[in-house]
């Protein structure tokens, strides 16, 4: 088309520029700071000190710890999967009394602030009179210190995370279920498969691309969560926490820039790998399929 | 297909009910807790509402201007995010351009910096912007995003090309086709983006934390956030907050409800 060179750019400036200056231009100012000593009150501004936050970061245990909690903080995407997936089936399958509300209603969490979620959440996950601990010593068990003390306060944020998320997923399984072709069950029920069978051998192959989709988007919102444990579970020292925590802490609570952008980095490096990987799974599974 | 056996049919009526209960049952929960007088058990039957926790917690709490900041950041993000994220996706899906793919990878690669990385600089730029502590600062970096850009782009390419050649061949110049032919063809997918960024913005925490300081132009969460933990005489206050929180955007979500359609997801997914 012979539009003019600067008219595509003229749509895209406004935009570019945002993205550009918030997301690209931080991000390498990160890089960089990452090798700098920096701190609020560094009067002339960052100090070049090489690799040195990245040495002191690998050897301390906070980060350690920090960055295990956030690969057991991806134990929430199996449940993720299996409740959204699970309510995507029950929506679909359109019971009587339900098809106008039941989507809707599911996605209230998604729409519910993180802060008010955790309100409730907390009054639920209470240690001396929550309404958990409370059915829990009914049935005879001891109350568990779901705010206090690790793991329990990363089980907690998950709970809210679950929560939060699985409406959102739901929508997406149910765009893929919805997508399946009716003939194809029809004609697998007409050749005698139960209905497990057909769900397990027709249903399941065609959304799996879907469950993996999920899987990586669910996972990565895993490795990057922050509202949910800053909310939930405030008390709790920093090393119960997972990375973004760490970073929050050590950025704005000990003010200390450049060790939080090594964190951040390295944080970046891990969810890349981590997308990568699955990416090429994911690719090489369906040209398997294919 | 047969019919489905009654007792799959029941366990799924009975799973439905314990979805729906376990999606609303935490709201219903503040709102039990927020509508009794301060003095009866905590949890318990409200046999006597009242209101009075809540005009407590708009007074004390001070939460008239947070409300209004609240609504006027979260009309702003979502009006720019669509005015933006459809404004740029238009050359991506339909002109030719140097630089044109690489652009749009960079774009999508800015979805994989979690936000919370980028903060620090995003902050001493907002500094240097002289914005601190202002309710453009809340909104300015989140005013676009790849996402956004992205689903707008997946619409725009479903749209024939032939209506665009149409309104070409009678003297419409981009800006027209962009705004009477994309625009209203791709609506569906531009109200769904709107919704998706109405909700972010309302229960946005981190940022606003960041770059408000005094508490006339907090937001709604971070005011909440900040009433935690005060008001030791009367431990429904916070509760009564939360409820004011949620109901706007509940409201606003369920007038809105029609845009959200498994179809839109089912495009988002693709790629």
């Amino acid at each position: 088309m012979g539009q003019r060179w600067f008219v595509p750019w003229g749509f895209l400036l406004p935009a570019v520029s945002v993205l550009g200056v918030f997301f690209v231009l931080a991000f390498v100012q990160v890089g960089y700071y990452s090798l700098t000593r920096y701190t609020p009150f560094s009067a002339d501004g960052p100090r070049w000190v090489g690799l040195e936050n990245y040495r002191r970061l690998l050897s301390t245990d906070r980060f350690w710890w920090c960055l295990l909690n956030s690969f057991l903080y991806l134990l929430v995407t199996p449940a993720i999967i299996a409740l959204s997936l699970l309510s995507a089936m029950v929506v679909e399958a359109g019971l009587r009394g339900t098809r106008s509300w039941l989507r809707v209603v599911l996605f209230l969490p998604v729409v519910t602030p993180t802060i008010v979620a955790a309100i409730a959440w907390q009054a639920a996950l209470a240690e001396r009179d929550g309404a958990i601990n409370s059915v829990l010593r009914m049935v005879g068990l001891g109350g568990v210190p779901w705010l206090t003390e690790w793991p329990w306060t990363l089980v907690s944020a998950m709970l809210v995370t679950l929560w939060k998320g699985f409406g959102f997923y739901m929508m997406i399984f149910l765009a893929a279920l919805l997508a399946v072709p009716r003939e194809l069950k029809e004609a697998a029920h007409l050749d005698g498969a139960s209905r497990w069978s057909v769900f397990r051998h027709v249903t399941l192959p065609s959304i799996f691309p879907v469950v993996v989709l999920v899987f990586v988007i669910s996972s990565i919102a895993a490795l990057k969560v922050f509202e949910e444990l800053y909310v939930t579970v405030k008390g709790a020292p920093v090393e119960d926490q997972t990375v973004v925590p760490l970073i929050y802490d050590t950025a704005f609570e000990r003010g200390d820039y450049g060790l939080a952008s090594a964190i951040g980095i390295t944080l970046f490096a891990v969810i890349l790998a981590f997308s990568l990987v699955n990416l090429r799974l994911s690719s090489r599974r369906s040209q398997e399929a294919a | 297909m047969d019919r489905r056996p009654t007792w799959l049919t029941l366990v799924m009526y009975v799973g439905a009910g314990l979805m729906a209960g376990l999606a609303v049952g935490p709201g219903l929960f503040l709102l039990i807790v927020a509508v009794q007088p301060a003095e009866s058990a905590f949890f318990s039957v409200p046999t006597h509402p009242t209101g009075k926790n809540f005009v407590d917690a708009w007074t004390k709490g001070e939460l008239a201007g947070p409300m209004l900041n609240s609504v006027l950041v979260t009309l702003a993000r979502s009006v720019l995010n669509v005015l933006l994220a459809a404004m740029a996706a238009y050359p991506l899906a339909r002109m030719k351009f140097r630089g044109r793919s690489t652009l749009f990878v960079l774009i999508l690669a800015t979805m994989m910096i979690p936000d919370q990385v980028i903060v620090v600089p995003m902050f001493r730029t907002i500094v240097s912007m002289g914005l601190v502590d202002t309710l453009v600062a809340v909104v300015i970096p989140f005013s676009v995003s790849a996402f956004g850009i992205y689903l707008c782009k997946q619409a725009f390419e479903q749209i024939p090309m032939s209506l665009e050649e149409a309104a070409r061949i009678d003297g419409a110049g981009s800006v027209q086709v962009w705004w009477h032919v994309m625009l209203p063809l791709a609506a569906p997918t531009l109200s769904t983006l709107a919704l998706f960024s109405m909700i972010g913005a309302w229960s946005e925490l981190l940022w606003p934390l960041i770059v408000l300081q005094s508490g006339n132009k907090y937001t709604l969460p971070v005011a909440v956030n900040q009433l935690l933990g005060q008001f030791a005489d009367n431990p429904r206050l916070p509760y009564a907050a939360a409820v004011m929180t949620l109901v706007p955007i509940v409201l606003a979500f369920i007038a809105a409800q029609r845009f959200l359609k498994p179809q839109m997801f089912s495009g988002a997914v693709k790629g």
